[in-house]
């Protein structure tokens, strides 16, 4: 064989590799650092995306048209999840708990110069009702009318938390007169925030400077917004500058920011828990059985060690993002595996056949944990509580299912151990959350409550929430609904996941709120300005 | 004409078959698409709501109401809305197509630079330390996952070197070269080696002996007497390596923020996207029919002797 003696082939193979090479370098010329394009008035984020369209009442669209900077509501919620005026200065009830009366800003104006006036806000919260039915699940009105600045709703019974259900991104202010000339999926609504849509694609967006914006003058000319979902390179493109800000970096990526000067991390808990709900109809009948399984789970180790801090420990229903008392709450059940070994003992679950696993009239302590595996903190919680579990007697068979699945054996009650993962509030009060999960499900008229627990007194709470419009007093009351449910030992909270916005220190007034809404804000700005 | 015609016939019954397959399969598939779609929050929703949006999607109809409703759209060009996306499905389809199409024509376009010349150089100097080094690196092309060697890629000339933008999320040339260069990798991995066998196994014909025999140099029997005869059965893996860079490669579009159609098939696929699901597989079955046509048709072009045969 002596082809390759021949320098034909060895030219020929050669120019091909080099040409490969050429093309390579050649063809890759990007790569600008963030710090200077933040000085050139533009600003880079790096997101993940889930909205095909910037339509805000289709499917949860909103959100990431209120991410973008883009649309704006009456209210928004604060640190806290406190409801707090936007498009409204401010807002009273009448009273007989049924007419709202929110008055709008002043001097406020649509994008393309429009004024927004109380006629235009009705016309716009008329739209939400006739485009998406997630509207009426929020509240029902009989008549809504616009006099002067004055928004007047009336609803069909009363509705305490009526200000932050219209702070939902299904309810941002559009200017619906434009509609006629424009297709708000493909090119975007007029709304009143402080940027607007040049271009948008799923993959990537680009806002520009409002310039009727209200609240001042806005910092930068253009915001690009790709949509980056794997974490990797979204936190490689955070460290190359190619984006200056970055939504939610992964537990594996953030040492790579923590002790790096370059960069801000701002953490926060989120409004989700991650929890078990316990089945009252099988074995976990027996409050004492289910106090000895809650104190037999070290929470803490859970939370600080296997997910690297990137979820706090869980305690009570509502997370500690939100003022409903979590410092006050007492958790009767904290973690003690020799009170829960204790438990079982009176309970008469013991170990007789010296298999490891206590048993009682014959039947062993076994209980199915029914996981989905689409988030990837779950099945590490459920193996933890199954470890933890073991070493009390207890036979923690996990079940992973589609997350489709979950629903459903919700509601019917296939389960020991049910996983979730539940944003607990989007409209700032955790209400519809608590009552769904925890109030009696006579003949079906809670159908979410699929565990078999029952709680008179509770119940009674529950209507007592239902009606109150006090603050203060439904601050009180979720507090004490919030203890029973954990002195009735009546689910297992693992923990709470915190969320970050990460950010190239050339940037501040970056700020990530427990509300997921409120990403792009006037306030992000060039550090040196 | 006939064999043409036929052939349509073929085409069309194939695409009934798959799509009412997948329609079935989706069907009994567990979850429901309505769920995932109010459920995109994990917000506690209503019963009324559910219902009412079933109704809305069309979901509450018997199974073959819906497949022949959907079936009929089709046939008069419209082949529904994503429910995920609230847009035609053809606009999603079309979206990706252009990211798809050039990831696919970029990539084949580096397997074979990177490839031929090295399955080639593989088979001649064989047993040798160059075939060692080229089938050295096919393992370990072929065994490193593509993700990985997207990450590296990306943490090297991205990061590090800065050569190229880390995110792109729009279809660029800067940007394409990382995705495409990794898919080349992987596929040329495997490349090299049918290339080299290939190679090999013609050159242990007669036809060679008799060409040293009468002297014609070591060149010319390679450029002009294998080379051609290796092309066929090159050809027919090409096409096959189209049709699936043609598919979508969901793990490289993620990894590179690479605006594809894969990516938004295994997103349809957990939305349980059912409009969008069945665009995407028609469109898959419609490109592996147009390729095997395609690599049919090449067939007797390059090698005339198969006309013969077929009349």
């Amino acid at each position: 064989m002596n082809f390759f003696r021949t320098k034909k082939i060895w030219k020929a193979i050669s120019v091909g590799l080099c040409t490969a090479m050429a093309a390579v370098v050649i063809a890759g010329c990007g790569g600008s650092a963030g710090s200077d394009a933040v000085n050139k008035g533009v600003l880079k984020v790096g997101v993940t995306n889930f909205a095909d369209t910037l339509e805000p009442t289709e499917n949860f669209f909103g959100w990431v048209v209120m991410r973008y900077g883009l649309g704006e509501c009456l209210a928004k919620f604060d640190e806290k999840m406190n409801v707090q005026p936007w498009l409204a200065e401010e807002w009273k009830v009448s009273d007989d708990k049924l007419t709202w009366t929110f008055k709008i800003r002043d001097g406020v104006k649509f994008s393309n110069g429009n004024p927004l006036t109380a006629e235009a806000v009705k016309a716009s919260i008329e739209r939400a009702f006739a485009k998406n039915s997630r509207a009426a699940t929020f509240f029902k009105y009989t008549s809504i009318k616009a006099e002067g600045q004055n928004l007047i709703i009336t609803t069909d019974k009363p509705t305490p938390n009526m200000a932050g259900f219209l702070a939902d991104p299904l309810f941002i202010i559009v200017d619906t007169t434009a509609e006629s000339s424009r297709n708000f999926s493909k090119e975007g609504p007029i709304c009143t925030g402080p940027y607007m849509v040049e271009s948008f694609v799923k993959e990537k967006s680009v806002m520009k400077k409002n310039p009727n914006y209200w609240g001042g003058e806005v910092p930068f000319d253009t915001v690009e917004i790709p949509s980056i979902d794997d974490p990797n390179t979204r936190a490689m493109a955070l460290q190359s500058g190619d984006v200056d800000m970055a939504v939610n970096i992964a537990a594996g990526d953030m040492d790579s920011f923590r002790g790096n000067s370059s960069f801000t991390i701002d953490e926060i808990s989120s409004l989700r828990t991650v929890l078990a709900r316990l089945n009252q109809k099988g074995i976990l009948k027996d409050p004492k059985v289910r106090a000895a399984l809650i104190c037999g789970c070290d929470r803490e180790t859970y939370n600080k060690v296997l997910l690297k801090g990137t979820f706090l420990p869980g305690k009570a229903p509502v997370p500690p993002s939100m003022d409903y008392g979590f410092d006050q709450l007492k958790d009767p059940n904290a973690y003690n595996p020799e009170r829960a070994a204790k438990l079982l003992d009176e309970a008469g679950w013991k170990d007789t056949n010296g298999d490891g696993i206590r048993d009682k009239d014959g039947q062993p302590l076994k209980l199915d944990f029914v996981v989905y595996n689409s988030r990837a903190e779950l099945p590490l919680y459920a193996e933890a509580v199954q470890a933890d579990l073991k070493k009390l007697g207890f036979d923690i068979n996990i079940k992973s299912v589609d997350y489709n699945l979950v629903d459903q054996m919700g509601i019917k009650g296939e389960y020991d151990l049910l996983i979730s993962n539940i944003t607990t509030a989007n409209t700032g009060d955790p209400e519809i959350y608590l009552t769904w999960y925890w109030k009696s499900n006579f003949n079906g008229e809670n159908p979410q409550n699929g565990s078999g627990y029952s709680n008179p007194a509770l119940d009674a709470k529950f209507n007592a929430l239902s009606v109150e419009f006090d603050k203060q007093k439904r601050r009180q009351l979720i507090i004490e609904i919030q203890q029973m449910i954990m002195d009735d030992g009546a689910a297992l909270f693992l923990g709470y996941p915190q969320t970050n916005i990460i950010f190239n220190n050339a940037l501040s007034g970056v700020k990530m709120f427990p509300s997921d809404y409120y990403w792009i804000t006037s306030l992000i700005k060039p550090a040196s300005k | 004409m006939k064999r043409i015609i036929g052939r349509l016939m073929q085409m069309l019954g194939t695409l009934i078959g798959v799509s009412f397959l997948t329609f079935c399969l989706t069907w009994l598939a567990p979850g429901d698409p309505v769920s995932m779609l109010l459920e995109t929050a994990d917000t506690v929703v209503s019963a009324e709501l559910v219902e009412q949006t079933r109704h809305d999607l069309g979901l509450d109809q018997p199974f073959l109401v819906q497949y022949v409703n959907w079936a009929g759209g089709v046939l008069h060009g419209d082949m529904g809305m994503s429910y995920s996306a609230k847009k035609p499905v053809v606009d999603k389809l079309l979206e990706g197509f252009a990211g798809t199409l050039l990831l696919a024509v970029v990539t084949i376009i580096f397997v074979l630079i990177i490839s031929l010349p090295l399955g080639i150089w593989s088979a001649v100097k064989r047993n040798k330390l160059p075939d060692y080094i080229v089938r050295g690196l096919s393992f370990i092309g072929v065994s490193m996952p593509s993700f990985w060697i997207g990450l590296l890629l990306l943490y090297f000339f991205g990061l590090k070197l800065r050569l190229f933008p880390i995110a792109q999320s729009e279809v660029t040339a800067a940007g394409i070269v990382l995705p495409a260069l990794t898919l080349a990798i992987y596929m040329s991995s495997k490349y090299m080696r049918q290339v080299r066998t290939v190679i090999l196994e013609e050159l242990n014909h007669d036809y060679v002996v008799g060409a040293r025999a009468r002297g014609l140099s070591e060149t010319t029997i390679l450029w002009k007497h294998v080379l051609p005869n290796a092309i066929l059965p090159l050809i027919t893996l090409l096409g096959m390596s189209i049709g699936w860079l043609l598919g979508g490669v969901a793990v490289i579009e993620m990894v590179f923020s690479w605006p594809g159609i894969g990516n938004m098939a295994v997103r349809a696929i957990s939305m349980r996207d059912y409009p969008l699901i069945e665009g995407f597989v028609l469109w898959i079955a419609i490109v592996y029919m147009v390729i095997n046509l395609l690599v049919d048709m090449s067939y007797s072009w390059l090698d005339p002797r198969l006309k013969k045969e077929a009349r």
